[in-house]
């Protein structure tokens, strides 16, 4: 399989002239950008911005993508080049992201919400949709559970999820999107909850 | 929704799915809002797997992109300047093309005029045995040879069409029987022209 023949064919299409692609490509990599940029600026709220700032940066520069890399890589060095340019222009210092700290630091939690500029009603929706996810992930069957883990987490390729798992790539395929409608099915709920937050998601 | 679509949704999102299906259901997704609303639920749960903390999973950083981009024209319509341009340098191609054909054409010309007969240099013929088979009223020095046309392979050997007619006799009259074998032998071309085949005739024959 070809690798990032996906985000090329959208890509592909956005250069085509069509914006609807373009949302695909945020929708994907939204959360992972967020992420990055956060080793820059701690702030979800300004990396939010900067993240936002990437992407149109990349919209805009994308006539001259030509595909010699991934389009993430691409993506990604905007980013880090926009959140150096923010840190600099408002003469601040990087900060330092501690990759020994334990994910699961509580503390760090509560640090980073206490710079969150983001409704209390935003922060609730998103413990609600972790623990929704959490808790269908843990009530999968061991074999989905297994396949969407180290698809997501270990990020490991279908082929070498069927090595590890001793199964056929067209059976990890079905599981991990057994596995994905089985968590959306509760998500679902979550977004469709009565209370219009699903136009929140993006 | 089709079980199959999402399912090649959920392959298409990891990059697992062959491009053709890519490009057919690139185009499916970004007209489909519930597709790409799916779509953007595959990347929360992944978000959620990895433990990005302090990502806000309800925020509006798609549609806040979108805004902007609503008032952005869009690609293809910025790439058409740089086409018109990219067209005004073409003009020299269908001239590249005609001077190639031209120097094609002189080129075979050029070859043609040495390979006809009447040219000075390449219609000199001398070999050895032009020479020696040259009468001897000849004009010594250079000597103007026509090539002798090699006579038509026989498609059967004469021998063989002879044994033929003798093996068959009994279904000819006599006359007509030595007057074939006397066309055979004398329509042997001298080239070929040994004595065996004849013998062998003539020991057949008796």
């Amino acid at each position: 399989m070809s690798a990032d023949a996906s985000d090329l064919s959208l890509v592909r299409r956005v250069q085509r002239g069509d914006k609807g692609a373009f949302d695909a490509l945020v929708l994907k990599y939204q959360h992972k950008l967020v992420k990055l940029v956060m080793r820059y600026v701690r702030n979800p709220a300004e990396a939010e911005d900067i993240a936002q700032e990437a992407f149109i940066k990349a919209y805009r520069a994308l006539p001259q993508f030509r595909g010699d890399s991934a389009f993430y890589t691409w993506l990604y060095r905007i980013a880090i080049n926009t959140a150096k340019n923010a840190v600099v222009s408002r003469d601040r210092s990087p900060v330092e992201y501690d990759l020994d700290r334990n994910n699961n630091d509580e503390s760090y939690d509560m640090q980073g919400r206490m710079k969150d500029s983001e409704t209390p009603e935003g922060l609730v929706l998103t413990d609600e949709i972790r623990s929704t996810v959490n808790a269908a992930i843990d009530a999968l069957p061991e074999d989905l559970r297994t396949a969407i883990v180290l698809r997501e987490l270990e990020g490991l390729s279908y082929e070498e999820i069927a090595a590890a798992m001793d199964c056929p790539v067209g059976t990890v395929r079905s599981r991990i999107f057994r596995a994905r409608e089985a968590i959306d099915r509760r998500l679902r709920e979550v977004f469709e909850g009565g209370l219009g937050r699903a136009e929140e998601l993006g | 929704m089709n079980e199959e679509l999402d399912s090649q949704l959920s392959a298409m999102f990891d990059d697992e799915l062959p491009p053709a299906e890519c490009e057919l259901l690139a185009r499916r997704l970004s007209r489909d809002e519930p597709l790409k609303a799916r779509w953007g639920r595959y990347a929360i749960m992944g978000a959620v797997i990895r433990a990005e903390r302090g990502v806000r999973l309800n925020a509006p950083l798609a549609g806040r992109v979108n805004a902007v981009l609503l008032a952005e024209p869009a690609l293809a319509a910025q790439a058409a300047p740089r086409d018109r341009s990219a067209t005004r340098l073409r003009w020299w191609q269908p001239l590249a093309g005609s001077a190639v054909a031209a120097g094609v054409a002189a080129v075979s010309i050029l070859w043609l005029r040495s390979h006809t007969p009447d040219a000075p240099l390449a219609a000199r013929v001398i070999s050895p045995a032009a020479v020696g088979s040259a009468p001897a009223a000849a004009p010594q020095g250079e000597i103007y040879t026509v090539p002798v046309p090699k006579p038509p392979p026989a498609l059967v050997p004469s021998t063989e069409l002879a044994n033929y007619v003798v093996a068959h006799s009994m279904f000819s009259p006599p006359v007509a029987r030595r007057n074939l074998l006397s066309a055979f032998m004398t329509s042997e071309p001298a080239a070929a022209g040994t004595e065996e085949p004849q013998a062998d005739v003539k020991v057949i024959a008796q």
